[in-house]
């Protein structure tokens, strides 16, 4: 039953395993736990959830600059996600630091994902093809 | 991205590993937002690598033992400690040691030790239409909107334009994105409209309306250097403007249909002087008559006439006990205004003359004070002329606040009273 989005590669690279969606807009400052990368943010439900190994799906990035910081910093700990999503274009200081931290990071796929990719499915993203799988 | 022969080069390692991953960073951010190519820059202003920010210092200087070394003019931004008198500040020992670590960075990388917000003040003027990487938000407005020398708003990535002089053709480099996009007509007497404080609250109503587009100003013809210069940072304070036009003033509008490359404005504007009143009103919340602690002129960093102007008014005069004033700039021209005595009016009478930082650089941020146990908040009531060292001091250091002009900052600061 999968299905396969045409999305825009951001930084390069092929990642796969259990998505973690949220349809809000979201910031690595202060949505996530520095120390293990646990998503914090009130009114996220999935808060409690480790960030590291999974492909982080969201509609934008917002917030500070520093996002990019918080991400570099994870990536360093060993806690970085996989990979990142999201529906909407990327934001400029984040990709500075998905590309400094090697995460594989695409966006604006041609689907509605975050309500067809729920939070535990399996998905593959393909930044190289731009290609985003769900599984 | 299509790369020349040297740019290849560059990316297959055959000038090193530290340029290869610089030109293959700047390659992935570039197709990240569409660019078909890199360009050659000119010049580079390189981000502030200050000791307050946890592993910072660390970074630059592990980054600089790898044997990078800049391949274009490249000054750099301010620092936390006053590198050269760290005890003027008040700052810990300890962090000033820390950030005084970067300096020996920076140079071994060949850049020039500047530290400071207004490079331009310093004779570091790229030819008009020439492609730049700098860091510093009121200086990234100043070079592009005034000098009309492009630039994007760098982050970390600056480290890699000035590493292998390249930058991704995007953004503002591009002529179709410097096209005025509101229109503002300022109906405010010029005589209002002639100081730094006016210039800096009119850059603070602007930029809240327009956040990250260009807005064109029409009807104002500032007559200093610096006002201008206070436009731009508080434009890019209160929204996030990057480039500015001025019909007859700046560069690429000697009209306003040059200002808007023929299109039409998305909005349209009329201010008055209410507008002005109203971001007095908005950054004041000291009351009148309470007793201060902080005067601050220098934001951004002053340039020599200006602390010229400050020690003339300072001279024979005796500030308020109990009072911290400090006039900020860069280090070349505190060293010219001591030889010229400027300092050490301003010192006699009480004041101080700060290079290479400011208060919202310093140590006097919560986070900072809370770490190494200084009083917060640090400042109980500051008062300066810049919208810009405001907005940040409020919720950075925790102060009370005062917008005032020049004159009324260095009286506040006799009487040691707020009027």
């Amino acid at each position: 039953m999968g299905k396969t989005y045409n999305v825009r590669k951001i930084v390069r690279g092929i990642a796969e395993g259990e998505a973690i969606v949220y349809s809000g807009s979201f910031s690595f400052l202060g949505d996530v736990d520095l120390g293990d990368g646990t998503i914090i943010a009130e009114g996220n439900p999935n808060k409690g959830i480790q960030l590291k190994d999974k492909i982080l799906i969201y509609n934008e990035t917002k917030g500070s600059s520093g996002g990019m910081v918080v991400l570099i910093t994870l990536f360093k700990k060993g806690l970085a996600p996989a990979a990142i999503v999201t529906q909407k274009p990327v934001d400029y200081n984040l990709a500075e630091g998905a590309i400094l931290s090697k995460v594989p990071f695409v966006c604006e796929p041609d689907g509605d994902i975050l309500s067809e990719i729920q939070t535990g499915n399996r998905v593959r993203v393909d930044a190289d093809k731009g290609i985003l799988e769900l599984l | 991205m299509i790369l020349n022969e040297k740019e290849q080069a560059m990316l297959d390692g055959k000038y090193g590993e530290v340029v290869a991953e610089a030109l293959d960073y700047l390659v992935q951010f570039g197709e990240a937002f569409g660019a078909e190519k890199l360009v050659d820059i000119s010049y580079c202003h390189y981000p502030a690598e200050m000791a307050i920010y946890d592993g910072n210092v660390e970074d630059a200087v592990k980054y600089s033992s790898r044997g990078g070394k800049v391949v274009v003019p490249t000054t750099c931004s301010t620092l936390c400690s006053d590198l050269e008198k760290p005890e003027i500040t008040g700052i810990p020992v300890q962090l000033a040691h820390l950030q005084a670590e970067v300096e020996t960075a920076h140079r071994n990388m060949g850049i020039i030790e500047t530290y400071t917000c207004t490079p331009q003040f310093l004779g570091f003027i790229p030819p008009f239409g020439s492609y730049n990487a700098l860091v510093e938000s009121s200086a990234i407005i100043y070079y592009n909107s005034v000098l009309g020398a492009r630039t994007n708003r760098g982050g970390l990535f600056t480290r890699f334009a000035a590493i292998t002089g390249k930058t991704p053709l995007m953004g503002y480099l591009l002529d179709e994105n410097r096209k005025g996009t509101h229109y503002f007509k300022v109906n405010i007497s010029q005589q209002r409209m002639d100081s730094y404080d006016a210039y800096s609250s009119l850059g603070m109503h602007i930029g809240a309306i327009v956040g990250s587009e260009v807005p064109v100003i029409d009807g104002i013809k500032p007559a200093k250097q610096e006002y201008l210069l206070a436009l731009g940072a508080a434009l890019a304070t209160s929204g996030s403007v990057t480039l500015f036009h001025i019909p007859g003033v700046t560069p690429e509008a000697r009209t306003v249909e040059e200002a808007f490359q023929g299109s039409q404005p998305k909005q349209s504007y009329e201010l008055t002087e209410s507008d002005l009143d109203a971001v007095y009103a908005k950054q004041t919340n000291i009351p009148v008559g309470t007793t201060i602690d902080f005067v601050t002129l220098g934001c951004p960093h002053y340039n020599l006439e200006q602390i010229r102007w400050v020690a003339n008014k300072l001279e024979g005069r005796k500030i308020a006990e109990g009072v911290r004033f400090w006039v900020c700039t860069n280090r070349m021209t505190r060293r010219q205004a001591e030889y010229s005595g400027y300092v050490a009016t301003i010192e006699e009478a009480g004041a101080k003359v700060i290079a290479d930082t400011c208060p919202v650089e310093s140590h006097m941020r919560i986070s900072t004070c809370r770490e190494f146990g200084l009083k917060i908040p640090n400042v109980e009531a500051m008062v300066c002329e810049s919208g810009k060292m405001i907005r940040y001091v409020g919720d950075l250091i925790g102060c009370k606040t005062g917008l005032r002009n020049k004159e009324q900052c260095i009286e506040i600061a006799i009487s040691g009273r707020f009027e």
